[in-house]
């Protein structure tokens, strides 16, 4: 506890400034990097089912807007997260209050980035799913289109979350 | 989802797409009531088949249809060869690996028996082929062959291991072609489990049954040959659900109800021998393909995994083979027969 | 022709006519034999057709079974087998020979197949189809039976028919033409040396005439003569004219008719 190199100490002596700003990274950067993911996968398969049935291709790219709307919960989030970013004076930054601030937009944004991470990859293998499928038997986009929508709750559960967590987050007033 | 990438996820969606070419039940039964091969052909025109027979002139034969229906399945396999990236190029090539050695055996057969290389290589099956294949010719020998043409095929390894037989009779030709292809298959079975993931589930699933049909095959028809217990016993692949005691009772069988007998212990092949009469094995290849095929349709069940290239080429292979039977049915006038090994994918 | 002309340009003699005789004896004989030969061909003939018609239905159904055989082969063992199979050939394992059998002094081609050396049972499709293939070769090896079969039957008939064609010819010739010109000749001889018979006889009624005549003719000069000689007699003796002396042998002659001479 007294060495200075110990892991409460790094913790209580980074500035809280630093752990929001990593926090709201984290959040639209591994949101997005879902997306992309989601997409990379729905889109490789939408594109390859498509020469044999074209006529999915228009169906399919809700399974793409799905997988879009995860990198968009992520940019929401960043947004939110960095208004909650306000500055204090530098003889309170180390307050407990401050620190329970950069805790939480910490937190949030870990929350929020890697539940869109495997969101935005469960949207997209039932999105290439989806698209295999519908390209098979059209009957079944709709069922799919269900679970689909189930997957991408899920983002939308880290997001509600997130946004609850980094109400938290008040800094100390100015004195 | 090892080693899957944009073009593989691609290239699995457009084998599907392929698979939903494949002929339907409604397909077949429409080909069942043709009475002349035109009319086969028009029916194929509406399918996928179209523009590789349109341009075929009227008097049109069996082997015809079967060779279009191959070039069609030829093209798009390289179609998919052209593309892949790399551990799905190397299983693609894997695919083929049975009619090359299928191929090698035909020429070194050929040269053997001292046929013109160039009049070989055209019965040779287009899926096989490879660069260097007409060079097999020159080997007068099985060191020869190693030596100067095989060390640079992907064959190699297969044939290192009957490299010591050194004489070529007859004999011994079709015993190195089960020798080649149990190390192929042993060796694609090493390849699919090192991919890991589904594609090892999957595929493991479908060689073991390729294996095992092997073995029963195996035995049944080496019954009254000279083979003996030993040899036949080597020709058996080392993985399957038969290996390896099903194996050691296999290689002693005698007579065909030893078989049944030995088969009945392994339930998912008890269904198979269940449903011959006593004392009946002509339709065992039948009642195999269909378990097969069946296997076959299941691997499109699960998604991110290889087994869908390997399970589309089986298709096609099993398709063209009902064409096959069909036209020469209608060909022959033996339409009774017509639903007698017509084995329906879907 | 007319009956007439279809004769032997012989000289009609008794000899001929026995030369002739014999020779028709010979024709009929030999007719009797050929149209017997004939019919024996003719009942083979019969025979060969009625098999050449059951193995050609036979035929067709085999055939058609050895052709679905090969295509069970290649659908249980892929395409290739066919080209398999044939680059395993090194010679024929199903030959053929020909013999001759003898029927009615004709000769006809047998064929015969058989196998060179033991059957053996080979790996072809060891792992694929073997059952099927074997099965393909046994069809076809009873399609090849029939096959040769059907030649030698074929082949048979064909010569048969040729022999029953030139026996039958044979027959109707010898029916029609020699035995009708031998027969003809011979009734032409007989008729010739009737002929010539009748002529010696009447020649020979002729010359009996003509000796009748002659001696009547003799006997009347003689008598003539005697009665010169008488009347001359008469005359010297009586030393009469002879006129007189005639009309009184006259007389007398008519008196006595035993006195002549």
């Amino acid at each position: 506890m007294s060495s200075s190199s110990s892991w409460s100490q790094a913790l209580v002596k980074v500035s809280p400034y630093t752990f929001a700003a990593i926090g709201i990274a984290i959040s639209i950067g591994v949101s997005v990097l879902g997306a992309a993911w989601g997409i990379y996968i729905t889109g490789s398969s939408l594109i390859g089912a498509a020469i044999k049935a074209p006529r999915i291709t228009s169906k399919n790219l809700i399974s793409v807007i799905f997988c879009e709307a995860v990198a968009i919960y992520g940019v929401i989030v960043a947004i939110i997260l960095q208004t909650k970013l306000e500055s204090v004076p530098a003889s309170m930054i180390y307050a407990a209050e401050s620190l329970r601030a950069g805790y939480a937009i910490f937190a949030s944004g870990i929350i929020v980035g890697f539940a869109n991470l495997v969101c935005g990859v469960c949207v997209g293998i039932i999105g290439s799913s989806c698209a295999l499928s519908d390209a098979q038997n059209s009957s079944l986009f709709v069922k799919i289109l269900v679970i689909e929508i189930f997957g991408s709750a899920l983002g939308l559960f880290g997001v509600i979350v997130g946004i609850i967590m980094s109400a938290q987050a008040s800094w100390p007033a100015k004195a | 989802m090892n080693g899957w990438t944009a073009i593989t996820s691609r290239l699995n969606s457009i084998v599907r797409g392929y698979r939903s070419g494949l002929l339907t039940a409604a397909d077949y039964n429409n080909l069942c009531q043709c009475e002349t091969l035109d009319d086969i052909k028009m029916h194929l025109s509406a399918t996928e088949y179209g523009p590789y027979l349109q341009n075929e002139p009227s008097p049109l034969h069996t082997t015809t249809i079967v060779e279009k229906c191959t070039q069609k399945l030829v093209d798009e396999y390289k179609h998919m060869l052209c593309q892949a990236t790399e551990p799905l190029s190397t299983f693609l090539e894997y695919v083929t690996y049975g009619h090359m050695i299928d191929n090698v055996v035909l020429i070194v057969t050929g040269t053997l028996h001292e046929r013109d290389v160039q009049e070989l290589l055209e019965k040779c099956h287009p899926l096989g082929m490879f660069d260097s294949i007409a060079t097999l010719a020159v080997a007068q020998n099985m060191r020869e062959l190693y030596r100067l043409v095989l060390v640079d095929t992907p064959l190699a390894p297969y044939f290192s291991e009957c490299i010591t037989s050194e004489d070529l009779d007859d004999m011994n030709i079709e015993i190195m072609r089960n020798t080649l292809y149990k190390a192929y298959l042993e060796d694609f079975y090493k390849f699919c489990q090192k991919l890991g993931g589904a594609t090892a589930e999957i595929m493991s699933d479908l060689l073991a049954f390729e294996a095992d049909r092997r073995a029963v095959n195996i035995t049944i028809n080496s019954i009254g040959t000279e083979l003996t217990r030993d040899d036949r016993r080597k020709l058996y692949s080392n993985f399957g659900l038969l290996y390896p005691y099903g194996h050691e009772e296999l290689a002693v069988c005698e007579e065909i109800e030893q078989v049944r007998a030995v088969m009945e212990k392994y339930p998912p092949y008890q269904s198979i021998f269940s449903k011959l009469s006593y004392g009946e094995s002509q339709m065992l290849d039948k009642a195999f393909y269909e378990e097969e095929v069946k296997r076959l349709c299941l691997a499109f069940e699960q998604q991110f995994h290889f087994g869908v290239f390997f399970a589309y080429m089986r298709l096609r292979e099993q398709e063209i083979r009902n064409l096959m039977w069909i036209s020469e049915c209608v060909a022959q006038n033996q339409k009774s027969r017509v639903h007698d090994s017509v084995v329906f994918i879907f | 022709m007319s009956g007439q002309s279809q004769r032997l340009n012989v000289v009609p003699t008794v000899t001929t006519l026995g030369v002739v005789k014999a020779r028709l004896v010979g024709a009929t004989r030999g007719h009797a034999l050929l149209k017997k030969k004939s019919d024996a061909l003719t009942v083979q003939f019969r025979q060969i057709l009625k098999k050449i018609v059951s193995t050609k239905e036979s035929m067709g159904e085999i055939m058609k079974e050895s052709s679905f055989s090969l295509t069970q082969a290649k659908y249980v063992a892929g395409d290739n087998i066919k080209h398999v199979v044939l680059e395993n050939v090194r010679n024929a394992s199903v030959k053929v020979r020909s013999k001759q059998d003898n029927v009615a002094g004709v000769k006809l081609p047998r064929f015969e197949h058989f196998t060179d050396g033991e059957p053996k049972a080979d790996l072809t499709g060891l792992a694929r189809g073997g059952q099927q293939v074997q099965a393909c070769r046994a069809a076809h090896i009873k399609a090849i039976e029939v096959l040769v079969e059907l030649a030698s039957l074929q082949t048979s008939f064909l010569t048969l028919d040729e022999a029953i064609k030139t026996t039958n010819r044979r027959v109707n010739a010898l029916e029609n033409v020699v035995k009708p010109r031998l027969e003809n000749t011979i009734s032409y001889i007989k008729g010739e040396l009737d002929e010539l018979e009748r002529e010696d006889f009447f020649r020979l009624k002729k010359i009996q005439g003509y000796k009748k005549r002659e001696i009547e003719r003799q006997m009347v000069a003689g008598k003539a003569f005697a009665e010169e000689q008488a009347v001359e007699k008469v005359a010297l003796m009586k030393g009469i004219s002879f006129n007189s002396a005639h009309n009184i042998l006259a007389v007398g002659a008519e008196k006595d008719e035993d006195i002549i001479f």
